[in-house]
């Protein structure tokens, strides 16, 4: 692969929690640019920890990760770009409650983009038609169903015009009627050729719009493949035994 | 039980009953106020007024108690915007990452919470005013902002470290350098919620404040006291000074509550986060 073709180089990552939990155990992935990569697993195998590294939120205590060409060490300025240009959607959304749905988006595009009001309004306004609640700009986050909240999160995450979108189990917190409108969106971005790392338990989401899967359990890959061979005839036991569980 | 908590606020069905009972105990302050049967003291409420404010050839002057009301306003302002600044930089020394940083901090907050205020007033008046080629007024406003800066330090860290971890993380994954993150996110939630122990301190403040009036600051408690001096009218006279005091107060519970109210306006809940 060639070198700009990798936006994502995660190397031999390790991470020990304090209380000596091992959740990254040299675990390596490479992500090509527009690829969406889905990753699976038992709870508790690293997963969410791998994609926490990613943008900082997490310490890694070895290995590398270099993002578009720029690597995640200690310098400030380095991780500040990662940030702005990773965006991140979490299993509680996270929304700032203060702030009303168009506020929510308007923040960091004028404090980090530093995008004048009327270029955030914008694009705020055609995120949210894009995303299919441009009715509710108004609204406070607590006032929308978890569903829409949780695509409120993603268009405020795709505001900054991210090179990367990570997508930490986005659905676990919703019920059962409202995942099925943010699985929606996230194709829709997957089809349009947004780089994307998914968490999730969807695996209809994963067959569908993963080009690759990833297996890991005990901060280890166990498997890797695209979604067909993967779901269809998986190498390791430990994989069969996981997707025996779950499908 | 909160039907009747809703009722009362909304003061309508009660306000009968209420009013009647309002009337009933303003009868009874006012004969203990001046009944001269059952005590020696001699009431004289009609000497009072002047001292509030006297009126000459059509003007009206503020008397020696408006007068010092007025500079117990002025000290109290000042105080309260500077505690909320000493509050705010000392709760951020508390949370941050540096060890003298939290040090720091933290030895202001035990020596000004754990050491009486009439002694830190003294402490600033006597000891460093002089070297600080400062007057009264100034030292006053200082020892009263660093004693109230503490509680609200305290306060104000309870707020921010109150929030969902959430919230920093999703600043975080946006880009939000700190200021960003401080001055839109975390400041703006972590204050809401602390702002009734916020007003609690700001009435203390208020009250507080008298104990100026022992380094020769003319304030609203000094001027009762000299007030007193002069004519003997103890009661009388210190039953008016704490009624202005309570005027102060709570009109300062009215607004905050106004405020409180306002900002409920635009609902605060978190995931996780209180109501």
């Amino acid at each position: 692969m060639r070198t700009e073709e990798r936006i994502i180089a995660a190397t031999n990552l390790t991470k020990r929690f304090p209380g000596g939990v091992l959740a990254l155990d040299g675990f390596s992935l490479t992500v090509r640019r527009g690829e969406v990569v889905v990753i699976i697993g038992p709870s508790g195998s690293g997963k969410s920890t791998f994609l926490r590294c990613l943008n900082g939120l997490e310490e890694i205590d070895g290995g590398s990760i270099v993002i578009d060409g720029i690597p995640l060490d200690h310098r400030r300025k380095n991780r500040l770009h990662i940030r702005r240009e990773v965006g991140m959607v979490f299993q509680a959304f996270n929304l700032f409650p203060h702030l009303t749905v168009r506020q929510n988006i308007d923040l960091a595009q004028v404090q980090v983009r530093r995008r004048t009001p009327a270029e955030a309004a914008a694009v705020t306004a055609a995120l949210l038609a894009k995303v299919g609640i441009g009715e509710k700009a108004d609204r406070h986050p607590q006032e929308l169903s978890g569903g829409q909240q949780q695509r409120v999160a993603i268009a405020r995450a795709l505001a900054m015009d991210p090179k990367v979108m990570l997508f930490d189990e986005a659905t676990s917190a919703l019920d059962p009627e409202m995942i099925g409108e943010v699985l929606a969106v996230m194709k829709t971005l997957a089809a349009e050729g947004m780089t994307m790392v998914v968490v999730t338990h969807e695996m209809g989401f994963a067959r569908e719009a993963g080009d690759r899967i990833v297996f890991m359990e005990a901060g280890r890959l166990v498997e890797a493949g695209e979604p067909e061979g993967f779901f269809r005839a998986p190498r390791e036991a430990r994989t069969r035994a996981f997707l025996g569980q779950i499908l | 039980m909160q039907d009747f908590v809703k009722r009362a606020m909304a003061g309508r069905p009660f306000v009968w009953v209420d009013g009647a009972r309002f009337l009933l105990l303003a009868g009874i302050v006012l004969w203990l106020l001046t009944a001269t049967d059952g005590t020696d003291y001699p009431w004289q409420w009609h000497r009072v007024p002047p001292f509030l404010f006297s009126q000459e050839d059509g003007f009206w002057t503020a008397g020696p108690l408006l007068q010092g009301l007025a500079v117990t306003l002025q000290i109290s302002t000042l105080a309260l915007v500077l505690s909320l600044v000493i509050g705010l930089a000392t709760a951020l020394l508390r949370l941050s990452g540096s060890c003298t940083a939290r040090a720091l901090a933290r030895l202001y907050l035990e020596l000004i919470r754990n050491t009486p205020l009439l002694i830190q007033i003294f402490f600033v008046y006597f000891v460093l005013a002089p070297i600080l080629d400062i007057g009264a007024f100034a030292a006053a406003v200082l020892a009263l902002s660093f004693f109230e800066g503490a509680y609200a330090a305290e306060i104000l860290r309870a707020g921010i470290v109150s929030l969902p971890r959430g919230q920093w993380e999703a600043a975080h994954s946006l880009g939000l350098g700190a200021w960003p993150t401080w001055r839109h996110v975390i400041l703006p939630q972590a204050v809401r919620r602390v702002l009734p122990p916020l007003a609690g301190q700001a009435i203390s403040l208020v009250k507080d404040s008298a104990l100026v009036s022992t380094i020769a600051i003319y304030d609203l408690t000094m001027a009762g006291q000299k007030i007193v001096a002069e004519t003997f009218l103890a009661f009388e006279i210190w039953f008016t000074v704490a009624a202005i005091y309570l005027v102060l107060t709570f009109g300062l519970s009215l607004a905050v509550r106004a405020l409180e109210r306002r900002m409920a306006a635009a609902p605060l809940r978190a995931a996780g986060g209180v109501g």
